[in-house]
C-alpha cells in the first residue's frame, strides 16, 4: 500500500487543467468517451472497495453472525457503545500504538542515519548495496514469517544458539511465546522488511536535493554536524514527513501478516492490533457487528491522521524547492 | 560515529565506516534469505547444526516438501491469478490514465480523489462484505474469487498516470492531425513510447499479487484450489516443525519473485522507490 | 521489449521448472499414490454400476478433515476414506484439509458463502453452537431406529455421551484422545527415579519433575493445554472435584475453590521449576528431542513420539493422568465428531454411511493404529481380528484405554460465545500458572467475564 499514498499526497495540490478544451468531433460522444475509458476502472474499485466500505457502515448497527439462518438485528449505535468496553479493545489499542513507535527506528531513524552517513558512496557500489538491502521489500511476508520463525526458534534457532554462546543465557529466548518479547520480535520482522526500503527513499531524497547549499554552508565554515541539522534536515523534511505518516498509518497493517502466521494475537493478546482484532471478531467469533464498528471507527480515526500530515505536509512543502 | 572519525582523519577511513555500516545493513537484509536457503539444502541431520554451508548438499527437503502439499498445483494457481491479475490491472489503469491526460472533463478531479483515496481503505475493514459477495456469486475456491476483486488498481492508475503525464502533448496532437482515433493514439502512438515503465509497474503488481495472502486465506478452502501463499501457511501449521522441508517450501514460493528481482533489481528498486516518492 | 522478452523468459522457465518438479515429484509419493487410487476406486465405482443389478446414485460427500491437516495423521486418515470408498463405489469422499484450530470457524464461514461442507469434523468445544446454528443433524432422524439400535451395540456408552446434547445424538465420536502422561524412561533412569513406577499424584509429579531437572539438566515436566482449547484444564478441574459450567449449563464455574486449587497445583509445578515455561509447540518439540521428562498432553501424539523416541535413542512410556491426592481423576477427552450438516436426503444416507464406517470395528482399527486415536469399540481391543496384535505391540496405549471408564465430556460452552469463554479460559489459565500472581482473583474475574457472555 505503500506507493499508492504519494500518488496522493502529490495530486492533492495538483489537479489543475492541463490545456484548453478541445473542440470534439463528435461533441456527445465526445463528453462521455473519457467516462467510457474510467468505466472498468471505476466499476471494480466503486464494487470492490467502495461499496463494501459503505456496507461496512451499514453493518456496525447491526448484530449478526453472518448465519443466514440466524437474523440481522438492528441495533443502533449499541455496537459502538460496547467497543470500549470490551477487555481486547484496550490491549490492541495500546499495542498498536507500540507496534506503531516500535517500527520508527527502523522506518525513520536507522534508515535517515544510514543514508546520510553514506551519502556520495559512489555509484558503482551504491548499486551493489542497494540490490542487497532491497531485497526483504519484495519478499512474501508469508515467507518471511516462515524464515524468522526458523532463526529465532527458541531451542533450534541460529539466533539463540548465537546468543548462548556469546552471553551464556541461562535459557534461550521464547520470542514469540514470551509474552514480554512476542510484541518486539513482530515489531522487529516488521521493521527488517522495511528498513531497506525507507534507507533507499532518503538516499534517493539527499541526491535530488541542491548540493549548493551545502557547499555554501562548507565554505561559511559550518559543522558537519550543522550542515545536517539546518540544511540536510530541513531539505528532507517533506521526505521525512511522508515515511512518518506511511509508518504510523500502516505499521499495524504491515505487522498483521506476521501476527497472524506466527503468534495469532498471542500470548495473552500480548501481539494483537487492531487490524488483528477485527480479523477475529469477524472470522473467529463471527461478531460481525463489532467488527464493522471497530472497522468504522478505526477508518475514521486513520482518516483523520491522515489529513493532519496532509496539512502538514503542505505547510514544509516550501522547502521542497 | 561518521563526523568523529570522518572529519580528522581523512577520506579513508570515512569512507571504511560509510562501508561497514552498508555491509551491516545488506547482512541484515541477506542473511535470513541465505540461511533459508542453506537449511534447506541440509540433509536431516545436519538441519540442528548452525554451519554456515551444506557439508552435505541435499534435495531431499524439496522433495518432501513437495510431495507434502500440492506444490505444483498451488505454484500453477499462483501463476494464473498474478498473471491474469496484472495484465487486468494494467489494461484498466492505462485507460483510466489514458482518460485523465488526454481529456478535460467533468468530475475528473473527484474521481481522481476517489482513486486515490482508496489507499486509506484497510483491507480488514472491506474484508466481511467482499467475502459476502465473493460468497454469493459462488466463487469460494474458485480462482475468480481470487481474481476478479482484483482486476483494478489504484496505485497502478496513479503511477500510470504520472507516466502518461510526461509524454509530450504535441506528438498527440500531430497523431490525431494524421487521422488516429482516440483509440488508435492510445494503443498505436503513446503505448509504445511507455514500455518500459509499463513493465516496470507491471513487475510490481506482480509482485504485490503473488505476496498476496489474506484474500486467498479468506476465499479459498482446498489446496488444490489456493495458492502458494496460503499453501505455505498451511505447511507452517502442519509440518511447522520439519524445519528443512519448510524452508524448502519457503524458497520455492519465493523462487518466481526472487527470480525476477535477480533479472530486474535495478528497474524494480527504482519503481519501488518512485512509487513511494517523487 | 527488452522487459517483455526477460519476463517472458522467466515465465517460461518458472513454469517448465515447475512441471519438471511436478513429473519428478509425482513419482512414488503418497500424494500421487492417492489420486491413483482415487482414480481406481472411480473405474471400481463405473464397474459396479455396470454390474450390480441396482443403480445406486453417484453421491459426492464434502468432508472437512483436521486429521488432514497434521503430517503425521494424513497417511491413516487417507486408507480409512479409500477403504469406504472402495467398499462404497457409488459415495465419493471429496476431503478437505483444514487445521483443526479453524475448522469450527471455517465451517461457519462456509455456511455463510452456501459452501457448507456435508460431513465435518468439529471439536466437542463446538457442539452446542453446532446443534443450534450449524444445523448439525441429530442421527435419531436419519438412521432408522432398530438400525441405530443394533449399530451402536457395543459402542462405548460413554463414548456415545460425548456427542450428545438433549438427548439426541449429533456428533459421533470419531478421532478421539485423552490426556496421558507421556515419560522418557531414559531421563528417569539418569534421575535415578524408576520407570516402571511412573507418578500416580501431581505431589510426584512435583517431586519427580523437580529430581530430573536437578540430576539431568533437562526440564523435568510439562502440563500442556493450557493454550488451544479447555479440555486439560476441564479434565484438571474436574480431577479436583470441581467443574467448568452447572448441570443446567447456565452458571459457570471456573471461579470457585475446586477449579482455583486445581490450578494452583498447576501454577506451584511451574513456580517450583518443576514445569518448563516453554508453550506446548515448543514442549512437543522438545519432548521429541529427549530434552523433557515428563508430558501431559493429547494421545494423539502417540505415534510421533514413538517414532522420535526409536530415532532419538530413548524409550517411550506413558501412563495415566496423574490424580489430586486420592481424589478420583476425570480424564477428559479431546478431539472431534463427525457432524452431518447437509439437507440433502441421498447425502445425509451417504453421510451415514460414512459415519457407520467410520466408527465400525474396522475405522476404529484403523484410527487406533494408524491415525492415533481411540477405540470406542472396548470390544475389538482384544479381538485378534481387530485391535489385539496391535495392542500387544503397542502396550503404551494401555492407560488411554483405561482411561475410557472414567472418562468426562469435554463441555461445550451455550451461545455462540462459546468460543471467547473457552478463551477466556485458556487466558487466565494460562496467565495464571506463569505468573506468582492470585491464582483466585483471576479465576474468579474470569469466571465473572465468561458469565457475562452467557445468553
Amino acid at each position: 500500500m505503500s506507493y499508492e499514498a504519494v500518488g496522493m499526497a502529490r495530486h492533492a495540490a495538483e489537479a489543475k487543467p492541463k490545456s484548453k478544451e478541445r473542440k470534439p468531433f463528435l461533441p456527445r460522444l465526445g463528453r462521455i468517451k473519457p467516462y467510457m475509458y474510467l468505466l472498468p476502472a471505476l466499476i471494480s474499485i466503486g464494487f470492490w472497495i467502495y461499496k463494501p466500505l459503505l456496507q461496512t457502515f451499514e453493518l456496525s448497527v447491526y448484530q449478526w453472525n453472518l448465519l443466514p439462518t440466524s437474523p440481522k438485528q438492528f441495533v443502533g449505535i449499541k455496537n459502538f457503545a460496547n467497543l470500549f468496553g470490551l477487555p481486547e479493545m484496550g490491549i490492541a489499542l495500546w499495542n498498536t500504538l507500540i507496534y506503531t513507535l516500535g517500527v520508527i527506528p527502523f522506518s525513520l531513524i536507522l534508515p535517515l542515519v544510514i543514508a546520510i552517513a553514506t551519502d556520495n558512496i559512489g555509484r558503482k557500489a551504491s548499486g551493489f548495496y542497494r540490490a542487497l538491502i532491497f531485497l526483504p521489500m519484495i519478499m512474501a511476508p508469508v515467507a518471511v514469517s516462515s524464515v524468522w520463525r526458523w532463526i529465532m526458534h527458541p531451542t533450534n534457532g541460529i539466533l539463540n544458539k548465537t546468543l548462548t554462546d556469546w552471553f551464556h543465557l541461562s535459557e534461550p529466548i521464547r520470542f514469540f511465546t514470551d509474552e514480554r518479547w512476542a510484541i518486539w520480535s513482530i515489531t522487529f520482522i516488521t521493521g527488517w522488511k522495511l528498513i531497506g526500503f525507507s534507507t533507499l527513499i532518503f538516499s534517493a531524497a539527499l541526491t535530488g536535493i541542491n548540493k549548493e547549499y551545502i557547499e555554501a554552508a562548507k565554505i561559511d565554515r559550518a559543522s558537519r554536524f550543522q550542515i545536517i541539522w539546518h540544511i540536510i534536515l530541513p531539505l528532507l523534511s517533506p521526505t521525512i514527513l511522508f515515511m512518518a505518516m506511511m509508518s504510523t498509518l500502516f505499521a499495524s497493517e504491515w505487522s498483521f501478516s506476521y501476527i497472524n502466521v506466527l503468534t495469532q494475537g498471542g500470548p495473552f493478546n500480548t501481539t494483537t492490533n487492531i487490524y488483528y482484532l477485527l480479523w477475529t471478531y469477524g472470522f473467529q467469533s463471527f461478531n460481525i457487528g463489532a467488527s464493522s464498528a471497530a472497522a468504522v471507527v478505526f477508518f475514521l480515526g486513520f482518516g483523520v491522521l491522515a489529513w493532519l500530515f496532509m496539512k502538514l505536509s503542505r505547510k514544509l512543502s516550501f522547502f521542497d524547492n | 560515529m561518521e563526523k568523529a572519525i570522518g572529519r580528522k582523519t581523512g577520506i579513508y577511513s570515512a569512507s571504511a565506516v560509510k562501508h561497514a555500516s552498508l555491509i551491516a545493513l545488506a547482512l541484515l537484509a541477506v542473511f535470513p534469505l541465505y540461511w533459508m536457503v542453506v537449511t534447506s539444502l541440509k540433509p536431516e541431520s545436519e538441519v540442528f547444526t548452525s554451519s554456515l554451508i551444506p557439508l552435505h548438499l541435499t534435495f531431499e527437503n524439496y522433495v518432501q516438501a513437495w510431495n507434502a502439499v500440492p506444490m505444483d498445483r498451488m505454484l500453477a494457481n499462483s501463476m494464473v491469478v498474478a498473471v491474469i491479475q496484472t495484465v487486468m490491472q494494467l489494461i484498466t489503469s492505462i485507460l483510466a490514465a489514458y482518460a485523465f491526460t488526454r481529456w478535460e472533463f467533468r468530475g475528473s478531479n473527484l474521481i481522481y480523489g476517489l482513486i486515490a483515496l482508496t489507499w486509506l481503505v484497510p483491507f480488514q475493514v472491506i474484508m466481511i462484505p467482499n467475502y459476502v459477495a465473493i460468497s454469493g456469486f459462488g466463487w469460494r475456491d474458485h480462482l475468480a474469487g481470487l481474481i476478479v476483486p482484483n482486476i483494478a488498481s489504484a496505485f497502478a492508475v496513479l503511477q500510470l498516470y504520472n507516466a502518461f503525464k510526461s509524454y509530450p502533448k504535441t506528438l498527440i496532437e500531430a497523431a490525431r492531425l494524421d487521422g488516429a482515433s482516440d483509440w488508435g493514439v492510445l494503443w498505436r502512438t503513446i503505448m509504445p513510447n511507455l514500455k518500459a515503465p509499463v513493465a516496470s509497474i507491471g513487475i510490481l503488481l506482480f509482485i504485490t499479487s503473488w505476496n498476496d495472502y489474506f484474500w486467498p486465506l479468506l476465499v479459498t478452502t482446498k489446496l488444490e484450489n489456493t495458492t502458494i501463499q496460503k499453501g505455505l501457511q498451511m505447511f507452517i501449521s502442519s509440518d511447522g516443525n520439519m524445519w528443512g522441508a519448510l524452508m524448502a517450501a519457503t524458497t520455492i514460493a519465493s523462487l518466481p519473485v526472487l527470480i525476477i528481482y535477480l533479472l530486474l533489481q535495478r528497474q524494480i528498486i527504482d519503481s519501488f522507490v518512485k512509487g513511494g516518492l517523487k | 521489449m527488452a522487459y517483455k522478452k526477460m519476463v517472458a523468459a522467466t515465465l517460461v522457465a518458472i513454469s517448465v521448472l515447475a512441471s519438471a518438479c511436478g513429473n519428478a515429484g509425482n513419482a512414488g509419493n503418497a500424494g500421487g499414490s492417492n489420486m491413483d487410487a482415487k482414480a481406481a476406486s472411480a473405474n471400481a465405482a463405473n464397474e459396479g454400476t455396470v454390474s450390480s443389478t441396482e443403480t445406486k446414485e453417484q453421491v459426492t460427500l464434502k468432508f472437512y478433515s483436521y486429521n488432514l491437516a497434521i503430517a503425521s495423521q494424513i497417511p491413516g486418515t487417507e486408507k480409512l476414506i479409500k477403504e469406504f470408498e472402495e467398499a462404497h463405489p457409488n459415495i465419493k469422499i471429496d476431503a478437505i484439509p483444514i487445521p483443526s484450530t479453524d475448522i469450527n470457524a471455517k465451517v461457519q464461514a462456509d455456511i455463510v458463502a452456501g459452501s457448507a461442507p456435508d460431513v465435518a469434523q468439529l471439536t466437542f468445544d463446538g457442539l452446542d453452537f453446532a446443534v443450534n446454528n450449524f444445523g448439525a443433524k441429530p442421527l435419531e432422524d436419519i438412521v432408522p431406529a432398530d438400525e441405530f439400535q443394533s449399530n451402536f451395540e457395543g459402542f462405548s456408552p460413554n463414548g456415545m455421551k460425548l456427542g450428545q446434547l438433549n438427548g439426541k445424538t449429533y456428533g459421533l465420536p470419531f478421532t478421539f484422545s485423552t490426556p496421558v502422561l507421556f515419560y522418557n524412561a531414559k531421563l528417569f533412569e539418569e534421575a535415578g527415579l524408576d520407570p516402571a513406577a511412573p507418578p500416580a499424584t501431581w505431589e510426584q509429579v512435583k517431586q519427580y519433575g523437580l529430581q530430573i531437572a536437578e540430576k539431568t539438566g533437562q526440564t523435568g515436566a510439562h502440563v500442556g493445554g493450557a493454550t488451544g482449547g479447555d479440555w486439560i484444564i476441564q479434565a484438571l478441574i474436574g480431577s479436583n472435584g470441581g467443574g467448568v459450567l452447572s448441570e443446567d449449563r447456565k452458571t459457570i464455574k471456573f471461579g470457585e475453590p475446586e477449579a482455583i486449587g486445581a490450578i494452583e497445583m498447576w501454577q506451584d509445578l511451574i513456580k517450583s521449576g518443576a514445569n518448563s515455561k516453554l508453550n506446548d509447540g515448543e514442549a512437543i518439540e522438545a519432548f521429541t528431542q529427549g530434552k523433557i521428562g515428563m508430558l501431559l498432553f493429547t494421545s494423539a501424539l502417540q505415534s510421533s513420539f514413538l517414532a522420535a523416541s526409536e530415532a532419538g535413542g530413548w524409550e517411550l512410556k506413558t501412563a495415566k493422568m496423574p490424580a489430586f491426592g486420592d481424589k478420583p481423576t476425570t480424564p477428559v477427552n479431546s478431539g472431534s465428531a463427525l457432524f452431518i450438516l447437509t439437507d440433502d436426503k441421498a447425502k445425509q444416507q451417504a453421510a451415514w454411511e460414512f459415519l457407520k464406517f467410520s466408527t465400525s470395528e474396522r475405522g476404529y482399527t484403523i484410527i487406533t493404529s494408524e491415525i492415533g486415536y481411540l477405540p470406542l469399540r472396548p470390544a475389538i481391543v482384544d479381538d485378534p481380528n481387530y485391535l489385539k496384535d496391535w495392542v500387544e505391540a503397542n502396550p503404551l496405549v494401555k492407560p488411554n484405554l483405561e482411561q475410557l471408564e472414567s472418562l468426562q465430556p469435554w463441555v461445550s460452552y451455550p451461545g455462540s460465545n462459546w468460543k471467547q469463554i473457552e478463551t477466556i479460559l485458556n487466558d487466565s489459565v494460562s496467565k495464571a500458572i506463569v505468573s506468582d500472581g492470585d491464582v483466585a482473583s483471576i479465576m474468579k474475574d474470569a469466571q465473572e467475564r465468561a458469565q457475562a457472555l452467557i445468553q
